[in-house]
């Protein structure tokens, strides 16, 4: 471990954690954005769900360098390109948990808001997707975390984030950078996975503490 | 009023939940729809407020079809409490009873103070009104349910096994709560149980289901006990329907008397000198207990009765309000077979022996079948009058295609 490398190349380290963290942030919120009408469409129309959920996980299937090929003609070598092929794979984490968290409420409250007098929509907003939070938030941590580190893979059609690092460092046999390049995706992880929790716990004032 | 007519509920599987229901629960009263499990009595329910919507028939709410309107519209304006009280669990005991307040517009801090007034209304503590439904007991859920069915002070209040969820205590205390609140409010309340117990103390009426949604009886709690309809109904309402029907005959024209009182500070010869074979002492006019007379014989004839030892009275009933069933109780669990009439402040006013609530009872019976038979016969002669009338505004159309009804086919 070489500590000087870290004092003399402070700012490319903080332009690629900044790199990673946005590939990563982004693509798990593009994703929600995304399994938000597709989970609601899903657990309303119950016939959807299976062909949709197929779809999903077959996309996940596909190897994350492959994707980032088969998008290049259409994308190029850029940073949506990365973001485009990380939003696909989150939506295999972040769909499910949607419809499950919409599954979950329970049928008497269901029930009841609609026998007091909430229409369909009002009730969806008002009543189902406040209580799919928790599951939501759960769904997306898992995204979130898996898209950081995936982004790393980008590096290899050029795209820059912490995965310049281990590339770079595999190349001239210098540790050094790769443990530099792991701390910091781990760190950045951690750190976006902690605020989630924070988020749901503000959202859900209503929950058991346990 | 909410009125079926010839409703039937089919399933596409054929299952029937209901089948060609009439009914008609008058305004201002509480029905109790009870029967078995799967027979169609929440069905009924939910297609008041359109949960459920019938397959043949209608269901009128003050004389309009319910499917006429908008069915958000319609259930704002029907309370409706479950047994799983279906509180929202992401919102405050207060924003929870507001709902329906808010969506029909109100302003949240107008909202708001109108659920404080209704948690006092169902008897809770207005420091509730910012906890979560899950930091409440199931009793205290099952109030807040209702407090939310309130809200908008909607004329009709459906309520799905209110509270069949709760341990017996808290539905006792439940029970007697919805009884005085309704004495209140006057809402048009249609419940249902399983409880046959819980609908002959809650219901002014009461509707028996059978199997497959047929009615088996519709009437006062009193008439199903008293006179139940056929071996089923009698069956359902349980083999001591005799002495629950009790209930419903009040305590007052028990004759009691006063014989065996006395005070606790008269002697032992005194209490000798009755010849009642069980002594009432009575302390500061509150009941201390039986002393027997056998146990009178041993003792010094001028002993103070406060210091013999007596025997304990079981309970007192309220010679004013109680029930005959209350008395016997109160005879039948005190050791010298004597009921003991109290006042309201639990002073003594006499006691009943087993043949004094023989009699009553006789007398209370033969009054409740005179009345029940003269409500018989009013019913029958409206009826035999619109009939008749009906009959005469047919008259010319009939005579020109049908035959004519042979005469004496009416009464």
């Amino acid at each position: 471990m070489n500590w000087s490398f870290i004092p003399s190349h402070i700012s490319d380290i903080w332009q690629y954690t900044r790199d990673t963290a946005q590939l990563g942030v982004l693509s798990a919120l593009f994703g929600l954005v995304i399994s938000l009408p597709l989970g609601i469409a899903a657990a309303r129309w119950r016939w959807f769900y299976p062909p949709a959920l197929t779809v999903v996980n077959v996309l996940y299937a596909i190897p994350a360098i492959a994707l980032f090929i088969v998008l290049i003609p259409s994308l190029g070598l850029t940073d949506t390109n990365v973001t485009v092929a990380l939003t696909l794979y989150s939506l295999c984490v972040i769909f499910p948990n949607v419809v499950a968290g919409l599954h979950a409420v329970p049928d008497s409250v269901r029930q009841s808001a609609t026998a007091m007098g909430y229409g369909a929509l009002r009730r969806l907003v008002q009543v189902e997707l406040p209580l799919a939070v928790p599951v939501i938030i759960a769904g997306l941590r898992v995204a979130m975390v898996s898209s950081i580190s995936l982004s790393s893979i980008g590096q290899l059609i050029g795209v820059y984030s912490l995965g310049y690092y281990f590339i770079d460092g595999y190349q001239r046999a210098f540790p050094t950078e790769i443990y530099i390049g792991l701390v910091l995706i781990i760190a950045l992880a951690v750190i976006c996975d902690l605020v989630l929790v924070g988020v749901r716990r503000v959202l859900t004032p209503w929950m058991a503490r346990s | 009023m909410i009125t079926f007519e010839a409703v039937t509920k089919r399933y596409p599987d054929g299952t029937i939940a209901v089948d060609a229901l009439d009914l008609e629960i008058p305004a201002g009263k509480t029905v109790v729809l009870v029967g078995p499990s799967g027979c169609g009595k929440t069905t009924s329910l939910r297609m008041i407020n359109r949960l459920v919507e019938p397959t043949e028939g209608r269901v009128l709410l003050d004389g309009q079809d319910v499917r006429a309107a908008n069915p958000a519209r319609l259930r704002r304006g029907i309370g409706y409490v479950i047994q799983q009280t279906g509180l929202f669990p992401h919102r405050t005991v207060q924003d929870n009873i507001a709902t329906v307040p808010l969506l029909n517009g109100w302003s949240r801090a107008k909202a708001r103070g109108r659920a404080r007034e209704l948690l006092d209304l169902v008897g809770l503590d207005a420091a509730l009104a910012r906890r979560y439904p899950y930091q409440l007991s199931g009793g205290q859920q099952q109030r807040v349910g209702v407090a939310r069915a309130l809200a908008a002070d909607p004329p009709v209040l459906l309520m799905d096994e209110p509270f069949s969820a709760v341990d017996p205590l808290v539905r006792a205390s439940l029970q007697d709560q919805l009884i005085t609140l309704q004495t209140e409010l006057h809402k048009t309340i249609v419940l249902v149980t399983h409880d046959i117990e819980e609908a002959i103390k809650v219901g002014d009426l009461v509707a028996l289901y059978k199997p497959e949604g047929r009615l088996a009886q519709f009437g006062t709690p009193e008439r199903l006990l008293g006179a139940p309809a056929d071996d089923y109904v009698a069956g359902f309402v349980g083999f001591d329907r005799g002495i629950r029907r009790l209930s419903f005959f009040p305590a007052a024209g028990l004759d009691l008397s006063a014989g065996p009182l006395l005070g606790a500070d008269a002697i032992v010869a005194k209490a000798q000198a009755t010849g009642e074979p069980w002594i009432l002492v009575v302390n500061g006019g509150k009941p201390r207990g039986w002393v027997p007379q056998a146990r009178l014989a041993a003792l010094p004839g001028d002993m103070p009765l406060e210091q013999v030892p007596a025997d304990g009275f079981g309970h007192t009933f309220l010679a004013g309000s109680g029930s005959l069933r209350a008395a016997l109780d109160a005879a039948v669990i005190s050791p010298a077979g004597q009921a003991i009439g109290v006042d309201e402040d639990g002073r003594v006013v006499g006691v009943a022996t087993f043949d004094e609530l023989r009699a009553a009872i006789q007398a209370a019976d033969q009054a409740a079948d005179c009345a029940a038979d003269q409500a018989a016969d009013r019913a029958a002669d409206q009826a035999a009058t619109q009939k008749a009338d009906q009959k005469a505004d047919q008259a010319p159309d009939k005579a020109a295609g049908e035959p004519a009804e042979k005469p004496g086919a009416w009464p």
